[in-house]
């Protein structure tokens, strides 16, 4: 019974009338290094994004050890951030979080398992992201615990192309 | 993919400067001069070296000069090694995994006046403060260098010297300064910090005894042990399957002591809630700490990432 309410609802919200907007995009080509702001990136499909560390075929990632499809592109909610500021004090940039796509007005939870347009490129959402300590040491910052269940979205790339900051974000039901 | 886990950042030696008395400059760059990761001044990173040795360096440039990290290293004949492979070993272009930077100044302290006492080749990590507080023009600061003659990386210290920053005491010539005399008296905006040899850190630490600690900065070549939990107790692993015996420091993770062993667990998020690295546990106490495994579940398995024991001995089913 759970199951079936859970799904129904997770389908409805997500093909609910939202449009998101990209906010910031970001990518860096090795493990430890900050994150670079960029006006555009480039995505291929089934691969990744070029010049980031999770580009599959020239993987130099943190966790690069675990091959990973999803891996591909990742997304992040603005909201986090807010959130993070208005209830936990925390201060946090969109180069800081590590995920490439910061969006605002996308249900991420939502849409796992389920296809969507980030700008011209389709994406498949695979599962949500997980909090993990390494990002601790990077930023020094305590954001483990505040960052369990919206720590983002692993996506692969179905439909390549290029992503632009302000690049609308829709459902592809 | 890569066979192993990532775990330090690459760096390219782009740059090797003798800079007299002994002493090389290092520079190391991102393989595409990608920004490096962010750092304090005055923060030092560890080198992981080819022939294995992991040695700790101060860097000399200030963050705002942040697509580089510049180390001098003094070739010490009878050191521990570290400074004989950068000199003799190093050469232009050569890959080194260095860790993320560590200490330096606190950039939110309320700090009025800087006292920097430095002994010889430990004037590093005060070139990088210098630099930093220098070019923002924030508050007032003194290097006091004590030399025996000759002045380490003379030419980088030039316009700090004529510009009156530096305090130089050759003590060949008017002997050793008295310390309590130059950091003088102490003020909560004031921070004194000293980095220099062993004698000399004993010495400031001794007239900086009254101080509130955090107004008091000392590095010393040799770092000291790491601070460990005081509730923390070593205790042994013992693997099942093929009998090891491993042994956990205190305050290490189970995790970490697997990998030095060379012994291969999945891991994710290494803070207790991705599920990646449970194992099964046979025999022992095991201290939890992990937030997804339920009551009946712990009787059989733990996170390695973050499980600890009370006891003595813990069995694992590996």
């Amino acid at each position: 019974m759970l199951d079936t309410i859970s799904a129904g609802s997770a389908q409805n919200a997500a093909q609910l009338g939202w449009t998101g907007v990209v906010r910031f995009l970001h990518l860096t080509p090795r493990a430890f290094l900050p994150m670079r702001a960029a006006e555009t990136i480039t995505l291929i499909a089934g691969r990744g994004i070029e010049g980031d560390r999770y580009m599959i075929g020239n993987e130099e990632g943190f966790y690069s050890h675990k091959p990973e499809e999803g891996r591909q592109v990742t997304l992040f909610e603005l909201e986090t951030l807010v959130a993070l500021k208005r209830d936990a004090g925390i201060e946090l940039g969109p180069e800081e979080h590590r995920r490439n796509v910061t969006v605002e007005g996308v249900p991420l939870t939502h849409l796992v398992g389920r296809k969507f347009w980030l700008g011209g490129t389709l994406l498949e959402a695979t599962r949500l992201s997980i909090p993990c300590r390494h990002i601790e040491e990077i930023t020094g910052k305590a954001i483990f615990d505040p960052l369990i269940n919206r720590s983002g979205l692993n996506c692969k790339i179905l439909q390549g192309g290029i992503v632009k900051v302000g690049d609308t974000v829709r459902n592809a039901a | 993919m890569t066979a192993r886990p990532i775990t330090t950042v690459k760096t390219v030696v782009a740059g090797i400067e003798e800079a007299g008395d002994g002493i090389k400059l290092f520079v190391l760059v991102d393989p595409d001069r990608w920004e490096l990761p962010p750092f304090k001044p005055g923060a030092h990173i560890d080198l992981h070296l080819p022939n294995g040795l992991v040695r700790t360096y101060s860097l000399c440039n200030e963050p705002a000069d942040n697509a580089r990290y510049v180390i001098a290293v003094k070739r010490e004949a009878d050191g521990r090694g570290g400074s004989r492979a950068l000199h003799d070993g190093i050469r232009l272009g050569d890959v080194i995994g260095v860790s993320l930077p560590r200490g330096g100044l606190d950039p939110g302290a309320r700090i009025g006046r800087y006292v920097f006492v430095a002994g010889g080749i430990g004037v590093t990590p005060f070139l990088s403060m210098a630099r930093h507080l220098e070019r923002t023009e924030q508050v007032d600061f003194t290097l006091h260098l004590i030399v025996r003659e000759e002045v380490p990386l003379a030419a980088h210290l030039g316009s700090l010297i004529e510009g009156g920053r530096i305090v130089l005491h050759r003590t060949s010539r008017t002997g050793r300064p008295d310390l309590a005399a130059l950091i003088g008296e102490g003020g909560a905006d004031t921070l004194v910090a000293c980095c220099g040899p062993e004698g000399m850190t004993d010495d400031f630490e001794r007239v900086t005894a009254a101080w509130p600690a955090a107004n008091v900065h000392i590095e010393r070549f040799v770092a000291p042990p790491p601070i460990i939990d005081p509730d923390a107790k070593p205790f042994t692993l013992s693997l099942a399957r093929t009998g090891t015996e491993i042994q956990v420091r205190a305050g290490q993770t189970m995790l970490a002591a697997l990998q030095e062993k060379g012994i291969d667990i999945a891991t994710s998020c290494c803070g207790g809630i991705c599920g990646a690295c449970k194992v099964g546990w046979i025999e022992g106490k095991p201290v939890h700490r992990d937030r997804i495994l339920s009551p009946y579940e712990r009787e059989r398995y733990l996170m390695v990432c973050v499980a600890g024991s009370d006891a003595e001995r813990l069995v694992l089913d590996l």
